[in-house]
């Protein structure tokens, strides 16, 4: 299921990150989330980091190397809700 | 000692719902486009941040200008109703604490346009139209050629609404100020009957007054102002 995952995660990024005029299919689960590819910021990614925590129960450290790990594409995120979510 | 006087080159103002002008400098859009910022900064902008970003533009398309920017209440949507947050436990989001700061209207025009000039935020007790000419003043005097005044205000979130006395109109004007070409902005005495009737300047008393409707009167300051060709 984790095209199905990664659909829902395409959503709560958009949602969360009010990104205007960006469709799920505009997101390539390859491509960087930060920076590059889709684009996102350091505000972003707490602000994604607290849509996790409020949606799935995952914590995560705010600039540690594993966090950017899991925050470097959408498969890795997918990955990382995948194995921690508590709901 | 003279005061140095200051001119007015250009103007623009914004005022949803209010009574169509037919002044091209006047926008009464419901909700401005903010054109002027790249898509990915100009989702964390609400109505009033767009609109400011787009006067700016128009104004100071080079980006060189010092830019001050004066508010009574800033954006009380996310400052006051961050704090209710706060009283509930509830996690704040870091996108909405980051634009709840005075300056951050200006912060993310200074992003999208390359402007690294001085950018100056102002809250004066209802006193913002005074303190954004004495600051104008003081960089026109410092030896800028032209500096952009910007003042804007948005009606507190309702349940602080009791607490204020006069509601503030939603509304923003900004202006090209220079010690040179254009109108002089001149500050006199309020007369007694002026003063009787004046509450603290909005944006909204700005507009009415650029536009020739109403004077323009700080009863804190007892000052009120004219233009002059």
């Amino acid at each position: 299921m984790a095209n199905a995952l990664e659909l829902e995660l395409k959503h709560l990024i958009i949602d969360t990150l009010e990104l205007e005029d960006v469709t799920p299919d505009d997101i390539d689960p390859d491509e960087p989330l930060f920076v590059e590819g889709l684009g996102l910021d350091s505000i972003d990614a707490l602000e994604l980091g607290l849509a996790l925590q409020k949606t799935y129960g995952i914590k995560l450290e705010a600039d540690s190397e594993e966090s950017r790990r899991h925050f470097a594409n959408l498969k890795s995120l997918a990955a990382l809700v995948e194995a921690r979510r508590v709901d | 000692m003279t005061m140095a006087s200051i001119s007015l080159q250009d103007w623009r103002a914004w005022q949803p719902g209010r009574v169509s002008h037919d002044d091209p400098r006047l926008s009464v859009a419901e909700h401005p486009k903010g054109a002027s910022v790249p898509a990915m900064l100009r989702r964390r902008l609400n109505d009033m941040g767009r609109a400011v970003c787009d006067m700016l533009a128009e104004l100071d398309p080079r980006a060189e200008c010092v830019l001050l920017h004066a508010s009574r209440h800033g954006d009380g949507e996310r400052t006051l109703e961050m704090l209710y947050a706060l009283a509930e436990d509830t996690p704040l989001s870091p996108a909405r604490f980051s634009l709840s700061v005075h300056n951050a209207m200006l912060g993310v025009h200074s992003i999208a346009s390359g402007n690294r000039r001085s950018l100056q935020a102002i809250a004066a007790s209802g006193c913002e139209w005074a303190a954004l000419l004495s600051e104008a003043r003081g960089y026109l005097i410092d030896g800028e050629t032209q500096v952009i005044a910007v003042f804007s205000d948005a009606p507190v979130p309702a349940r602080f609404t009791e607490h204020i006395a006069i509601p503030a109109e939603i509304s923003a004007v900004a202006l090209r100020l220079s010690c040179h070409a254009g109108k002089t902005i001149e500050s006199q005495p309020a007369s007694q009957p002026q003063l009787a009737q004046a509450h603290a300047p909005q944006p909204s008393d700005v507009i009415d007054w650029l536009l020739g409707e109403a004077p323009l009167v700080c009863p804190t300051r007892g000052l009120a102002w004219s233009l002059t060709s």
